[in-house]
């Protein structure tokens, strides 16, 4: 009797302890972009880009892929900080990874190549 | 003694597996298997509050849960700025309009409005409060694809485990902290990613196409998440 109950306890708490593993490996990058889209400066700017690196180069979640639309923020936030080929480059990366971005990716391309 | 835990146990078994009628996702949401929208647009919240930040706080949180469900979701980074361009950063003239031009500029096959219906936090407590009203539309049809609304009590408190009286004014100080700034964000995110739980998956979601039987909970959801 106290083995079962000492085994239904164990149940519930291994239960309890599961933690869902997510799709994509975010870090800070979410609070990083937030407080960088508020403040605006240089700063926070730098925050932001550390934290992109981080999503592109160790995705540890189930899809072990870059999550949608990060190339295309960095690229964008790069393009705009004056590193136009390197933001540029990972534009066109967003469109490879996700050929359903075209439509918005190559607008943006053209806007920032004029 | 041995008895009443036997019978205590029981009935907790007994409770949890006590179950209201189950709906499932294709019945619940239907439309979403019709159309299986890959790309979504987040529109600006509409925010029916006092609380003009609550706009802010929440534009940026719905983007990662709508990733997490496996659909291709455009930067609101990037989009608010286009947005505020075409005059398309007050959602209300679009909530029952037309989204054809979402489909034509930017590729979405469907758009995420959220109505912000209250906010109110408790500074002392921790507690955050947000009635959130969820509707994907499909750009193509103009239908309503998925529809949810919450009222999820947040718990932002800080529990350090701090001993005695000076452990708790601690802890009360720093939950008074907390409570602004980035925690609403991740607040925020938190209450998407509980009414959104039962949202059919998209195509890069590993339930993708096999998530039609599995339950969908209530149109109306109120829960705290801690």
């Amino acid at each position: 009797m106290k083995k079962l109950l000492f085994l239904g306890v164990c149940m519930m708490a291994l239960a309890s302890c599961q933690t869902q593993q997510t799709l994509y490996s975010w870090y800070d990058s979410e609070d990083a972009t937030y407080t960088y889209t508020k403040r605006g400066t240089e700063e926070t700017l730098a925050k932001a880009m550390v934290q992109y690196e981080k999503v592109l180069k160790s995705q540890k979640g189930l899809r072990k892929a870059v999550p949608p639309g990060v190339n295309a923020e960095y690229g964008y936030l790069l393009c705009k900080a004056g590193k136009k080929e390197e933001g540029l480059a990972l534009l066109r990366a967003e469109m490879k990874t996700y050929p359903e971005s075209e439509a918005f990716i190559s607008r943006i391309i053209k806007q920032l190549e004029k | 003694m041995k008895k009443y835990m036997f019978f205590g146990l029981m009935m907790l078994l007994i409770s949890s597996c006590a179950q209201k009628e189950l709906i499932t996702r294709d019945a619940q949401y239907p439309k979403m298997y019709e159309e299986r929208p890959l790309t979504i647009a987040v529109m600006p919240p509409i925010n029916q509050t006092n609380h003009v930040e609550a706009k802010d706080y929440f534009y940026t949180t719905l983007y990662t849960p709508l990733c997490e469900k496996g659909y291709y979701v455009y930067s609101p980074m990037m989009t608010m700025e286009m947005f505020q361009a075409e005059s398309a950063y007050d959602a209300e003239m679009f909530l029952e309009g037309d989204l054809s031009q979402f489909r034509n500029v930017l590729g979405a096959d469907a758009a995420m409005f959220t109505i912000i219906k209250s906010w109110n936090r408790n500074k002392v407590g921790g507690s955050l409060t947000a009635g959130v009203e969820y509707i994907l539309r499909s750009t193509k049809t103009g239908e309503t694809l998925y529809h949810r609304e919450g009222l999820i009590s947040l718990d932002t408190s800080v529990n350090s485990n701090n001993g005695g009286l000076l452990g708790a004014l601690v802890d009360l100080a720093a939950t008074a902290i907390t409570t602004s700034a980035t925690d609403k964000v991740e607040a925020g995110r938190r209450c998407t990613r509980f009414v959104l739980s039962d949202m059919p998956e998209g195509k890069y979601g590993l339930n993708y196409d096999k998530d039609q039987k599995m339950a969908a909970g209530s149109s109306y959801v109120q829960a705290v998440v801690r």
